[in-house]
């Protein structure tokens, strides 16, 4: 295929067809970023972060790992900064050096993402004397989770993803389930299915995408 | 060139280097541009060999060049016109119709 004559022309229709497929699937790739980077340091932050407050703070008062009280909380939040970081550099970069309507709806999602956990975690730290000290693990994670669902159906919406769609259901599924079983159980919850099904989301874009 | 085995077919477009470009612009929505350097790197082209190719197609007005300022670099701009996308699907449906019946979906 790769002639060095420029002007070279095809014999078969055929070939002609599958170069243009080869070419189209070939930018679309390049500009579409890997989901394994969009959605596994989520999933992992996730399962670190989540299952370590399940272990600190579970069920019932329960401490099944006894690690400073601390620890769960601040790797928590450091874990979901990194992510943050990651997807948001990995998003920027893939988009670079494109311009027009489609990466301003691409760079708009992503300041949505920053703006909105701002507005809640503001929010949520102002009201953090308030409930009883053991629903504010329901408070800051149920609020964020949900957060987090809602935003991935509305990229789903965006780019008319039906798999980001699932994703975003799930996630807000599993959110209220854990909820509803109360402190410590939701931290199990959304650590399992929120962090597996980010995971998953990510194996099977990947795999869609590669 | 063998314009007796795949007659009428649009010249401007069916050249190997041409048609790669094309389909690669074909991809992006219509308004949408990409930068010369970002393109030249997704088509794996010499930055030269680019150029000439789509001064061709900016020639037959189906490809849009906009220089324009990033800061304070310069930036290139490429899109596909509407123009160039309808030359380009009718290329497409061209090529669909000499292929074989029964052959190649």
């Amino acid at each position: 295929m790769a002639s060095i004559n420029d002007e070279s022309s095809f014999e078969d229709p055929a070939e002609a067809l599958r170069l243009i497929e080869r070419e189209r699937a070939n930018l679309e790739r390049e500009l579409t970023p890997d989901p394994r980077w969009m959605y596994w340091p989520w999933g992992l932050a996730w399962l670190i972060g989540s299952g370590l407050l399940f272990l600190r703070y579970g069920p019932d008062g329960r401490v099944l790992a006894d690690v400073p009280a601390w620890l769960p909380p601040t790797v928590q939040a450091g874990s979901v900064i990194i992510a943050g970081i990651i997807t948001g550099v990995v998003g920027f970069r893939s988009g670079r050096q494109v311009a027009g309507p489609t990466s301003r709806q691409a760079a708009m999602y992503g300041f949505a993402w920053s703006i909105s956990f701002t507005a809640l975690s503001v929010i949520f730290a102002r009201l953090s004397q308030v409930p009883p000290e053991e629903t504010l693990g329901i408070l800051w994670g149920g609020g964020m989770v949900a957060l987090v669902g809602a935003l991935y159906m509305a990229g789903a919406a965006v780019w008319n993803d039906r798999d980001m769609f699932v994703l975003g259901a799930w996630i807000s599924g599993v959110n209220v389930i854990g909820v509803l079983l109360g402190p410590g159980w939701h931290a199990l919850v959304i650590a399992v299915a929120g962090g597996g099904g980010l995971l998953v989301a990510g194996l099977v874009g990947w795999l869609r995408w590669r | 060139m063998s314009d007796e085995t795949l007659p009428d077919l649009d010249p401007v477009i069916h050249a190997q280097a041409r048609l790669r470009v094309v389909s690669a612009l074909s991809q992006l929505n219509e308004p949408d541009r990409i930068a010369f350097p970002r393109l030249q790197e997704i088509l794996r082209m010499t930055a030269g060999n680019l150029s000439v190719h789509l001064r061709k197609l900016e020639d037959a007005g189906y490809v849009e060049v906009t220089k324009t300022h990033r800061g304070r670099t310069p930036a290139t701009l490429v899109r596909l016109t509407r123009r160039g996308r309808f030359a380009f699907e009718e290329y497409v449906t061209a090529l669909r119709s000499l292929l074989p019946p029964g052959g190649t979906p």
